[in-house]
């Protein structure tokens, strides 16, 4: 079974301490969601379990393994895929070699022929298969979007981090992600996703971890925790009417 | 069709070259085929740095300097080490059975006229009893081709962290250095008044039939247009196979591709190892075809040109990089003819390098990929285009795409 284990991380950029003994696990194909304020550290965060960047005291371990020093091309080859903030796709690189990227440097045994078949399998479904050999700089934002998850689905990780997967992108295109979500989730994988539209945070999410400015101030079912005063200050805030009658009963 | 015409013309190219020292008969026979060899030079040096700057994304401002670690490795193996029948006592030297390997002692640019080195001293005493024999040409250009791999190595090892601009200055900075250390050490490299070394075919050369001197052309012509294409061969390999694939991945995004499992660091250095390699072993022919290697053969200027050369055919791909190096090559000794206009002489000598300067910076500011990349895009993937539509058109009337 999938398990990730967060212990303790801390991180500091110079005076600035952005991660402070963040801990958490993860089992088995769970759908979690990650929220917080701008400078929360969840980038940090992403990074850190993506190898990018090293804590300065905690471990991180994957399914046994322990990954928080491992280079980022290890971390894959360990299980632990992500999508970035901002889409990066290989630009002035075919749909498909986008595709082949992945497959190949995981150094599976499969051929050229199943790696091509898989990657037409993943563009049907994200229904672009009519753009395999458009370079990735003539697809919009939304269909490079596309094009990062699919490159997930190739790499084919035991954890996923989603980082604002629906950030800018067309309500179709969200369907399809959507889709993306629970096919990878169904599929036994377990996935972190990280955004601020907090409609689809709660619609998809089994569970819910939030960081406030470097601490997990909470880490429960979503209606739990949407409930946790500590979150509503720190991030979810008070609707109007609720301030409204709170502040007459107060009267 | 029109996919197969940048290979039939890459195969009528190819027979142009073969057959072109055998058709050609001008006057100016000697002057062309020089051309042709040093833009087959220019060549090597401009593709390999496509596929370490356009492929790769790594802009190394060095790839002459390692041309030069070729060609000086190339020229101290023949310079300095010897084979001889009998020991000097007077050298560094290994015996191995009835043969002696000697290591002539440096001692600078006085070697010709007052002061001899141990193996001439030896030799006078010897008086012609005592056969010497000089190192295979081969051996040197294969040790120096090794020895620019070993350069690659360090380089790209310490440049993992370097990016762009940084880069650049870094490989720049390497490459001045190794040129003012080979112009100080003057007793070991005999500095600015370079090292000599002898032709490819030292005692001519006889190909189907027919002997050529050492001075002839056509023996370089040759081995310089089979490095080329073995050069293009290891490429084209390199660049269809997933070593292609993770060195524009790596262009395009290194923390992207580290984070899909590339091994960026392998393929970084790698990059620079190969192309690296490629570059010593054209110095190193170079040098045995012009006879003598000179620190002026690694200025900046002529990191310059190799850089416009492929920029002007495009960067991005290391056939275009090649075939705009020999066009750069032949168009800059074509455009050395001074006019006159008005009663006042043109000196196209320094002219040309303005005209071609123009033609760098438009190129830059209009066709970033060059001139002949886009032609063979053109052929290759100008039917992607309608392919593409043509798909959605059938998807979006089948339903299949929202």
């Amino acid at each position: 079974m999938i398990k990730l284990v967060v212990k303790d991380l801390h991180k500091r950029f110079g005076g600035l301490h952005v991660l402070k003994g963040v801990t958490f696990e993860v089992n088995g194909p769970e759908l979690i969601g990650l929220i917080g304020p701008n400078g929360a550290g969840k980038t940090t965060l992403t990074n850190i379990l993506d190898g990018a960047i090293t804590p300065n005291s905690g471990t991180v371990y994957l399914n046994g393994q322990r990954i928080d020093q491992f280079q980022p091309y290890e971390v894959a080859r360990a299980g632990l895929g992500r999508t970035f903030q901002v889409t990066r796709s290989f630009r002035r690189m075919s749909v498909l070699e986008n595709l082949y990227v992945p497959a190949l440097a995981m150094g599976r045994p499969d051929n050229n022929k199943a790696i091509h078949e898989k990657a037409m399998g993943v563009l049907e479904f994200l229904t672009m298969d009519h753009l395999r050999n458009e370079y990735a700089q003539a697809l919009s934002g939304g269909q490079q979007k596309l094009l990062e998850l699919g490159r997930l689905l190739m790499l084919d990780p035991d954890v996923v981090i989603l980082d604002e997967p629906f950030a800018g992108v067309h309500p179709r295109l969200m369907e399809i992600i959507y889709a993306y979500i629970r096919r990878v989730n169904e599929a036994g994988k377990a996935i972190i996703i990280i955004s601020h539209q907090m409609d689809s945070i709660f619609a998809l999410s089994q569970r819910l971890l939030v960081l406030n400015y470097g601490d997990l101030i909470a880490d429960g079912p979503p209606e739990e925790v949407k409930r946790d005063p500590a979150v509503i200050e720190a991030y979810l805030g008070v609707d109007d009417d609720e301030e409204e009658t709170a502040e007459s009963e107060v009267q | 069709m029109r996919q197969q015409v940048p290979y039939l013309m890459g195969v009528g190219l190819l027979a142009l070259f073969v057959a072109f020292p055998f058709v050609y008969s001008a006057g100016d026979y000697d002057y062309i085929m020089h051309i042709m060899i040093t833009a087959f030079f220019y060549a090597i040096l401009a593709s390999s740095w496509s596929m370490l700057a356009g492929y790769a994304g790594q802009f190394s401002f060095g790839h002459i300097g390692f041309m030069g670690i070729g060609a000086y490795t190339t020229a101290m193996f023949s310079h300095y080490f010897y084979l001889t029948g009998a020991p000097t006592g007077l050298c560094t030297e290994y015996q191995f059975g009835a043969t002696w390997l000697v290591i002539v002692n440096p001692i600078g640019v006085t070697s010709t006229t007052l002061t001899q080195d141990c193996l001439r001293q030896a030799i006078d005493v010897w008086g012609g009893t005592v056969e010497v024999t000089s190192m295979p040409v081969w051996l040197g250009i294969t040790l120096g081709t090794i020895m620019g791999g070993v350069f690659g190595l360090m380089v790209g090892l310490l440049v993992l962290r370097l990016r762009a601009a940084y880069l650049a200055l870094f490989t720049l900075g390497f490459a001045e250095i190794l040129k003012a250390t080979i112009s100080a050490e003057i007793e070991i490299t005999r500095g600015q008044a370079g090292m000599e070394m002898p032709a490819l075919f030292e005692n001519g050369v006889t190909i189907f039939g027919r002997f050529y001197s050492k001075t002839d052309k056509v023996p370089p012509y040759f081995v310089m247009f089979a490095l080329l294409l073995v050069c293009l061969s290891i490429l084209a390999w390199l660049s269809h196979s997933k070593f292609g694939l993770f060195v524009r991945a790596l262009r395009e995004d290194q923390d992207a591709a580290a984070a899909l499992g590339v091994n960026t660091t392998r393929y970084k250095v790698l990059v620079f190892v190969i192309t690296t390699m490629m570059a010593a072993a054209a110095g190193g022919v170079q040098g045995h075809y012009v006879g003598i290697v000179t620190p002026n053969s690694l200025f900046l200027l002529q990191m310059s040109l190799v850089v416009a050369m492929a920029v002007i055919g495009g960067v991005e791909s290391f056939i275009a990089a090649a075939i705009g190096a020999i066009i750069i090559e032949f168009a800059l000794e074509m455009l050395r003819n001074s006019f006159y206009i008005g009663g006042f002489e043109v000196d196209m000598t320094l002219w040309r390098l303005v005209i071609f300067g123009i033609l760098l910076m438009l190129m830059l500011r209009f066709a970033r990929n060059g001139l002949i990349a886009p032609i063979i895009n053109y052929f290759a993937r100008g039917h992607v285009a309608g392919e593409t539509v043509a798909k959605r058109d059938a998807a979006s009337e089948a339903g299949l795409v929202k």
